[in-house]
């Protein structure tokens, strides 16, 4: 299972009522390629904030479903957020690590969780609850499904090959951060009929 | 046992008054011995929801999906935190435009008796100066609840992170300082 076989599995079940924080490198591309880019994902630039941002989402709004999709290389910068994450455990939030134990985008420099280090296990010990560790699509689907729906938090941590699909230039996601926070958040404020951002008109 | 609400330090009291008044609803915060009657307080009560993290690496992510879910939120933290915070605030301040606002305690302001902590201040302003994040310092706790709501109002309109900085009155004494031998003594 590559990341690419991962996201076709998970793609389907996200709808235009809910809404996806994901980390960056090629899995935004991606993400932006297979779940349709219409404003309700956003990419923070910010290894180690992913799941952190997605619990703040899914505070605020605990009726919608929050799915957050990290890496092993941004979880393993900020592991002290599983504690966090597993103190509040929201129901609306469902975490899937793509975990492939290398830095891909940079290089193919090993991470590690390709040593020792076993995610699941480190985000149950911090207080998560349903986590697991899938190695295929199967598992992935089933799980993912579960979680999905059971209005539990749920922790995935989906072990798959290197590899990259390698997008043509002009499907490749073009807007910058500041141009995707206001598409996020003016698809909030129409999914939710709430104000965000006023801007001038106070 | 809980103290009631008239016995806690006013800067405390003010604060949650001024958050409410606010409408915050969301605080993310790494509690420090400077502002623990103000954590106390956001513990014991249930308006506002108190998310304790691990480190304040967690709560510019935090605050920032709450922002986006509609919601108001505060982060508190020691100043010595802002070292911690900085990868993801200066993220999300330069990357992407996300107001964030925050207080944290002025741990080594003139006058501090404990050594380790006067590099807390040495490096808080610099920080907070490249960080492009413009600050207020208050001492007096009848500035706390009208400066949140301007920290809010700027945040917001400039899209772009806010600082208050609490010393003097607005913080309290720790514990572990009340019995310092006297030539320690402010």
């Amino acid at each position: 299972m590559q990341r690419i076989d991962a996201i076709k599995v998970i793609a389907p079940f996200f709808t235009p009522e809910d809404l996806c924080v994901s980390s960056l490198g090629g899995l935004h591309q991606d993400w932006w390629n297979l779940a349709p880019p219409i404003g309700n994902t956003f990419n923070p630039i910010i290894l180690g904030s992913i799941t952190t941002t997605a619990l703040g989402l899914a505070l605020a709004l605990p009726h919608r479903k929050i799915l957050a999709l990290e890496t092993d290389g941004s979880v393993l910068m900020n592991t002290g957020s599983m504690c966090t994450l597993g103190s509040q455990r929201p129901g609306n939030l469902t975490v899937v690590v793509f975990d492939n134990g290398i830095y891909e985008i940079i290089g193919g420099a090993p991470s590690l969780s390709s040593h020792n280090t076993d995610l699941a296990k480190m985000a149950e010990g911090a207080g998560c609850i349903n986590t697991i560790t899938v190695r295929n699509t199967d598992s992935l689907k089933r799980e993912f499904q579960k979680m999905w729906t059971d209005n539990e938090m749920g922790y995935i941590v989906a072990k798959i090959e290197p590899g990259m699909h390698r997008w043509a230039a002009d499907q490749l996601k073009t807007t910058d951060g500041v141009e995707d926070k206001y598409r996020f958040i003016r698809y909030i404020e129409k999914l939710e009929n709430i104000v965000v951002h006023p801007g001038s008109q106070r | 046992m809980n103290k009631p609400l008239q016995e806690t330090a006013e800067y405390a009291r003010l604060l949650l008054e001024g958050l409410h008044d606010a409408g915050v609803s969301l605080v993310a915060a790494v509690p420090d011995s400077h502002m623990s009657g103000a954590h106390r307080l956001l513990r014991e009560q249930n308006k506002i929801r108190y998310v304790l993290a691990s480190n304040e690496l967690d709560l510019p992510g935090i605050c920032a999906g709450a922002y986006f879910g509609g919601k108001k939120a505060l982060m508190i933290m020691e100043n010595s935190g802002l070292r911690q915070a900085c990868e993801p605030i200066s993220r999300y301040a330069f990357t992407h435009h996300v107001p964030l606002v925050m207080i944290m305690s002025y741990c080594g302001d003139f006058g501090e008796r404990n050594w380790w902590a006067i590099n807390h201040a040495q490096t808080m302003e610099p920080l907070l100066n490249a960080l492009r994040i413009p600050f207020r310092v208050l001492s007096d706790p009848k500035e706390i609840k009208p400066n949140i709501g301007r920290a809010f109002m700027h945040a917001d309109s400039s899209q772009w992170p806010v600082a208050l900085v609490f010393t003097g009155n607005c913080l309290e004494v720790p514990a572990y300082l009340r019995k310092a031998p006297p030539h320690a003594t402010n």
